[in-house]
């Protein structure tokens, strides 16, 4: 096991450094339109003076493997520069933006979770009844709506029109994460749903289809001869091998959650990783859109472990490898 | 001694898209303690059907039992029962082994856990209880270093020593019968021969009656007291061991018999299969429902369907020309040769 998470770290450097190779090409000159300089100090007119001292700065006249190695060596300090608009740490700047991606990402996984995972069960277990039927429809709705849409939808429903018939009673907030009408959480809702509803689809279609094979398993037979009760056979017998892909894709779907839901974060005004990177890519902030999709590529790797891991603590055959004889 | 199992008129029909599958159509027979049933037949001939409506795991929703058929387990009708009276039954009075012990162990638990599962359930016995009684039951079935494997996975299990688990998961509870469907069907022949010894050997140790579903002669001339021979869900000959093996009375059965590798001819002797298809149970044969395969085959079995009847003491066959005494076949003993 132990040396399982080694050999595991240890395949984690190549894929990193892969990512900011890939990434370090792609600023350099020539390779994107626009002059670096010219990122840097924006649209005025600068001397040559004042270019000369960028250029020396940030060390642009150097050879471009030895610009990546300085940034390895900065990234290996916990530096990953100034953002050129804010005149701010990059560090700084996520550090700032992680915490509210990581809260929405919960939410949704939340919803995910606990949504998804009930229909599935429920949908297997009382096949081609109404709740089946209703769960498979719904979910090919929401797999098919596009989550901008659905998140506007929803901001017109609950926050416009909802707030309009009741006489600014009842609504929800559709923008930013406080006011001073509603508590925090309240905040959430809209873009967790929004965040959370592709997926919930796919976790309860997932869900459904593997336990449905669970249930049709030999050792589901042996489970009944056993004398145990429907209950104790879903439960006990079927539930948790059917749980191994769910658990997989509930893993790389929170990975995916973390790199920040850009649509989701900028359609609510959500102030997350993602909608950070959305605007630096605009304003062509290199250091804050290279930090922001390291620092992700970190995150995601990380989670994917840790999926990884979990897997073993639901399938045997995972933990102790491959069988006797 | 009192019948442990009575099975009367058993009709199990599933209701297809493509009509109505007559698995089981109106079998009968008793079971006595201690004694061994085997049931013979070719794939489809409704062996395991038969046996799961024992067990009353006959999905129900596509699945009919007949009204006028009933299972009578120490007189009491199991057809009869609610879910809970069945569940009490099942894994404690009548248990049952698969034929695939590859994927009849739940792979995610561990082999101990899912032996002492029903002695949770069934007997009451505390989780620790039952942990130490899986490993008796485990050493008793013939696995070495019980205790440590009892914490193994099914997957760090071999083939056979999966059947001998799923053989002490099946006798954990002491019960009354055994229902073994084809349980060395998956095995290598060496193991094959190992599981039947064990079973022969715990059956003399507990009493226990075994029904023995399977196609393969030689564990039937090895176990069984009784043998039931099916074909299209119908019973066609049933008798003791010795009857149905030396004085065969069914074409059928003497088509199974020499279709049979045996020691006692040269090795060049040929073996004669059973020319053509088991029947559709969709459209069964009219009349005689073996008629299409049968080398005696007369215009009769075409429109008369032959009854199960007695035609010696004990021992009763479902052809037209079974009362014919001219109409027989002696066979030598088709007792099974470890290759």
């Amino acid at each position: 096991m132990l040396k399982y998470l080694i050999r595991r770290v240890l395949q984690m450097i190549p894929v990193f450094l892969g990512v900011t190779m890939l990434l370090f090409i792609l600023r350099a000159p020539g390779v994107l339109p626009g002059d670096p300089v010219r990122m840097i100090t924006g649209e005025r007119a600068i001397s040559d003076t004042l270019r000369a001292q960028i250029v020396e700065e940030y060390g642009l006249d150097r050879p471009l493997p030895e610009q990546y190695v300085l940034y390895l060596g900065n990234l290996a300090k916990g530096d990953l520069g100034d953002s050129f608009q804010k005149s701010r740490p990059v560090v700084d700047i996520l550090a700032d933006k992680f915490p509210n991606t990581v809260k929405l990402a919960l939410a949704a996984i939340v919803i995910e979770v606990i949504i998804g995972i009930s229909a599935g069960i429920i949908s297997a277990v009382k096949q081609y009844s109404l709740a089946d039927v209703l769960t498979t429809l719904s979910t090919s709705i929401l797999v098919a709506i596009p989550v901008f849409w659905l998140g506007m939808m929803l901001q017109l429903f609950f926050g416009i029109l909802l707030k309009r018939w009741t006489g600014d009673t009842i609504y929800l907030p559709i923008s930013g994460m406080t006011s001073n009408r509603f508590p925090d959480w309240a905040h959430m809702i809209l873009p967790a749903i929004t965040l959370a509803s592709v997926s919930t689809a796919y976790v309860a279609r997932i869900m459904r289809s593997q336990m449905l094979e669970a249930l049709g398993q030999d050792y589901i037979r042996t489970a009944e001869a056993k004398g145990l009760s429907r209950r104790a056979v879903i439960w006990r017998h079927a539930m948790k091998n059917a749980m191994i892909p769910v658990v997989t894709f509930i893993g790389i779907d929170l990975g995916a959650m973390m790199a920040g839901a850009i649509l989701t974060e900028t359609i609510f005004n959500w102030p997350g990783v993602g909608y950070e990177i959305f605007v630096a890519i605009g304003q062509r902030d290199w250091p804050v859109v290279m930090g922001g999709v390291i620092f992700i590529v970190f995150a995601v790797m990380i989670v994917n472990l840790l999926v990884d891991l979990s897997y073993a603590v639901l399938d045997p055959r995972i933990r102790y490898g491959g069988a006797a004889e | 001694m009192s019948t442990l199992l009575e099975v009367r008129n058993l009709k199990t029909h599933f209701h297809t898209r493509d009509g109505v599958v007559k698995a089981v159509d109106g079998v009968n027979f008793n079971l006595e303690p201690g004694k061994t049933l085997a049931v013979v037949g070719e794939s489809g001939s409704g062996k395991s059907v038969t046996a799961l409506s024992i067990m009353r795991l006959i999905p129900k929703t596509t699945g009919v039992i007949g009204t006028d058929s009933d299972i009578l387990f120490k007189g009491e009708s199991v057809l009869g029962m609610d879910d809970a009276g069945v569940r009490s039954i099942r894994g404690n009075r009548i248990a049952m082994i698969f034929q695939d012990p590859m994927t009849s162990l739940n792979p995610v638990y561990r082999v101990g856990r899912q032996i002492g599962e029903s002695l949770i359930l069934h007997k009451g016995l505390k989780k620790k209880e039952a942990d130490e009684r899986a490993v008796e039951l485990l050493d008793m079935v013939g696995i070495p270093h019980a205790g440590e494997r009892a914490k193994d996975y099914p997957h760090q299990f071999s083939g056979g020593m999966r059947q001998r688990a799923m053989i002490a998961m099946a006798l954990a509870c002491d019960p009354d019968i055994l229902i073994a469907d084809e349980p060395t069907t998956a095995l290598d022949v060496t193991i094959q021969a190992q599981i039947l010894e064990l079973m022969i050997e715990l059956q003399e140790r507990t009493g226990t009656a075994i029904i023995m579903i399977t196609h393969d002669l030689g564990v039937v001339a090895d176990m069984a007291n009784e043998v039931m021979v099916m074909y299209a869900g119908k019973q066609i000959e049933y008798g003791t061991a010795e009857d149905v093996f030396y004085r065969p009375l069914h074409p059928y059965t003497w088509g199974l018999l020499e279709s049979l590798p045996r020691h006692d001819v040269s090795e060049k002797g040929i073996l004669l299969p059973i020319t053509g298809q088991p029947p559709s149970l969709i459209n069964v044969p009219s009349g005689c429902a073996f008629h299409p395969r049968c080398p005696y085959a007369k215009d009769v079995c075409h429109t008369q369907v032959p009854q199960l009847t007695s035609i010696e003491d004990g021992h009763s066959s479902a052809c037209l020309f079974s009362g014919d005494p001219g109409f027989r076949r002696e066979t030598a003993s088709p007792s099974r040769e470890v290759v």
